[in-house]
């Protein structure tokens, strides 16, 4: 039984039906590419997993660790050891990065404000943090600005990523996390994933080109089209999707 | 018991006042027996209920019964503590009073400071503007003078402590600020009083007025209890290049109704004016802010951020005035609003009136419940949904708390909002 294990997923937004029965199994130490044309649901599923209140499940299921995580909250599922590495960053106002990392972190470790011993020192805090700074590029000022305020597209995505260091997932849902950075931020962002990635890790990559494929290799590569997976196989599915585009399966879907 | 000609003169010599101040007092006294309470035709009232209210059931003061003022504030150059209605206790760093810095109880001030005091106490905040403006001058009890001579620099805050610790009476204290030339400090106002059973009239009004390139931060931190109602007009008078920074924050009370407003009346004037507000339960708070571009050149900044829980009410009006001659001013007004309940409603009006078109003028008001998508995105970090909304609405104050001039009043305000939001 996989790790994440997701079983004829319908979802509807705004009454519309956009996931139309997806499957798919992903375990930890695997990297999965799921791609597709914009507008396909990929984002729609990405949300979904971590529980977003704008997409109502209408059928399937979806087991993480053997637990059903639909009926979880979304900080649950998180607490669980899922992450989402959102396509579109939002800046929130007023809270530093520092203090959303940390505050984070130690939901994570049970901390809810009465037993000290349980939330994280600066000390471990700095060394969890730092080394992924370094990485990513990231100028340690940042930590000290209001989440995403006044970032640029790939400092956000950046952020998004030292996130995911910081709470080490066991499974990450990456949405788009290449969409409009430039080769270098690429670059450091896949450097960062493969640095996490071992057998603690499962990845779900959502992506709509095959470049950032060069640097992070999928163990299996799916292809959504119309709220479907349409394909699914190695490495060499995306070769074909380089090759040919998305309208080879346009026929199947219609 | 209603307020009397006799309460008037009683206060005044409970305080040992001079003949004319206690004059100044007859006169608003007259004032207020003329005026009628505001009616709900006037615009400025018309959201306003302070039904539950009778004027005349209030004592005119209130004797100090020893209860603790607030805690002490680190590191402040100055501390005036004030008990009930009677005269405040001051300290004074001793280098500050060689140099000529006058901080004393308002009517102490007053006899012995005419000159600073007679033509300026109450010209701002005028007995006349409605009955409340004129009980509270009638019967302003203690109070504050502080007065900065020119070019002096203070570098730590000077602080009045307000306590009240009695109910059904009226507790009416009074700053009076004067910067001169070139003055730079910072000043932080406290009111507080437990919550009691029987409702007080109180105030904490302020005139500040700034001499030409005077930079003053005052932070007006209201924290009555919740049987007050607070009537208080905070007004600064900016001269040229002179740069106030007025932040208000209120918290306290079942009931306020609070005027803020800048007086800009120098070239190269700029007035900050920012507000805070959290009321919960039945609270309600009226604010009405003014930034009143009297001559050209002339720069206003407000923001006033708020947030209300359960059945609370709030009403923001923010007037911007331009007159004619005050070309290439610049004014920019913002209030926002966020609920935290369905039940909970915020009225946000802003208003401009302009009368001269070489200005720049911006103005935006919001109100609304917290974005789910800021909660769904600190959940998806395993944040839970309580902690997660204290610390978006902690945030959204963060924007203009942690612009606050001084650490001091910084500190206390963030640690009072987390304790009531907690
Ligand atoms: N929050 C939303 N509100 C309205 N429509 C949405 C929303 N999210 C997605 N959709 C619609 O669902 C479809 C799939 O969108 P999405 O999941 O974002 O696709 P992808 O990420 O693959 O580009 C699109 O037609 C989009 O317009
Ligand atoms: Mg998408």
């Amino acid at each position: 039984m996989a790790d994440l294990e997701i079983r004829d997923l319908r979802v509807s937004v705004e009454g519309r039906e956009i996931l139309k029965g997806v499957s798919l199994d992903v375990s930890k130490g695997e990297v999965h590419a799921v791609m597709g044309p914009n507008g396909s649901g990929k984002s729609t599923l990405s949300q979904t997993l971590l529980g977003h209140p704008g997409y109502k499940v209408e059928g399937g299921r979806v087991r993480f660790k053997g637990q059903d995580i639909l009926e979880l909250t979304p900080d649950a599922r998180s607490r669980l050891g899922l992450f989402l590495a959102l396509q579109y960053p939002i800046v929130v106002p007023g809270i530093t990065m520092n203090n959303f990392l940390r505050t984070a972190l130690n939901a994570h470790r049970g901390y809810d404000g009465k037993d000290k011993s349980k939330s994280v020192s600066p000390k471990e805090f700095r060394t969890l943090v730092e080394p992924y700074l370094e990485t990513l590029r990231i100028d340690r000022t940042f930590l000290s600005r209001y989440i995403n305020e006044g970032f640029s597209g790939g400092e956000k995505k950046r952020a998004e990523i030292l996130q995911m260091a910081v709470l080490q997932p066991e499974m990450a849902v990456l949405d788009e996390t290449d969409s409009g950075l430039d080769i270098d931020s690429i670059k450091y962002v896949s450097e960062a994933i493969n640095k996490m990635r071992g057998p603690e890790l499962g990845v779900l990559m959502i992506t709509h080109y095959t470049r950032i494929l060069q640097f992070i290799k999928p163990d299996y590569v799916h292809v959504m089209v119309a709220g479907q997976v349409v394909e699914s196989g190695g490495a060499e599915v995306a070769d074909r999707l380089e090759r040919e585009g998305y309208a080879q399966w346009g026929e199947e879907v219609a | 018991m209603p307020f009397t000609k006799e309460s008037v003169e009683e206060i005044a010599s409970l305080h040992e006042e001079p003949d004319w101040l206690r004059k100044r007092r007859r006169e608003a006294f007259e004032v207020y027996e003329r005026l009628a309470l505001p009616s709900k035709i006037d615009e400025e009232w018309r959201r306003v209920d302070f039904k539950g209210l009778k004027l005349d059931e209030f004592r005119a003061f209130e004797e100090p019964n020893g209860a603790a003022p607030g805690v002490p504030i680190d590191g402040a150059a100055g501390v005036l503590r004030q008990r009930g209605s009677a005269p405040g206790k001051v300290d004074l760093d001793p280098e500050l009073a060689a140099k000529g810095v006058v901080f004393l109880p308002l009517s102490q001030g007053a006899k012995e400071h005419r000159e600073l005091v007679e033509k300026r106490l109450f010209s701002e905040v005028r007995p006349d503007r409605d009955k409340f403006a004129a009980v509270h001058a009638a019967l302003f009890s203690g109070g504050t003078l502080l007065y900065v001579p020119d070019f002096v620099e203070i570098e730590q805050p000077l602080v009045g402590q307000y306590w009240s610790s009695g109910g059904g009476a009226a507790v009416l204290p009074h700053t009076l600020i004067v910067a001169g030339k070139g003055a730079k400090f910072n000043y932080l106002d406290e009111f507080l009083s437990p919550s009691l059973d029987q409702p007080a009239l109180t105030s904490g009004s302020a005139e500040i007025f700034l001499g030409e390139g005077a930079q003053v931060g005052y932070v007006a931190l209201q924290k009555w209890g919740r049987h007050a109602y607070q009537f208080a007009n905070q007004r600064v008078h900016v001269g040229k290049e002179a740069t106030a920074r007025l932040f208000n924050v209120t918290l306290g009370a079942r009931f306020a109704k609070v005027r803020v407003e800048a007086n800009l009346q120098g070239p190269g004037g700029m007035a900050e004016l920012k507000g805070i507000y959290f009321a919960s339960d039945d609270q309600f708070f009226d604010f009405h802010t003014l930034q009143d571009h009297q001559v050209g050149q002339t720069t206003s900044d407000l923001l006033f951020k708020g947030a209300l829980r359960d059945t609370a009410r709030t009403v923001y009006a923010g007037l911007i005035r331009i007159e004619k001659d005050s070309a290439r001013s610049d004014a920019y007004q913002a209030n926002r609003n966020l609920l935290l309940s369905k039940q909970a409603k915020a009225y946000s009006i802003p208003m401009l009136e302009i009368i001269n078109n070489d200005v720049r003028c911006t103005h935006g008001a919001t109100v609304g419940p917290i974005d789910p998508e800021h909660l769904f995105y600190l959940a998806s970090r395993g944040i839970p949904k309580a902690v997660a909304q204290r610390m978006i609405v902690q945030g959204f104050f963060g924007e203009v708390a942690d612009r606050i001039p001084f650490e001091q009043a910084r500190r206390l305000v963030a640690e009072e909002l987390e304790a009531r939001l907690g």
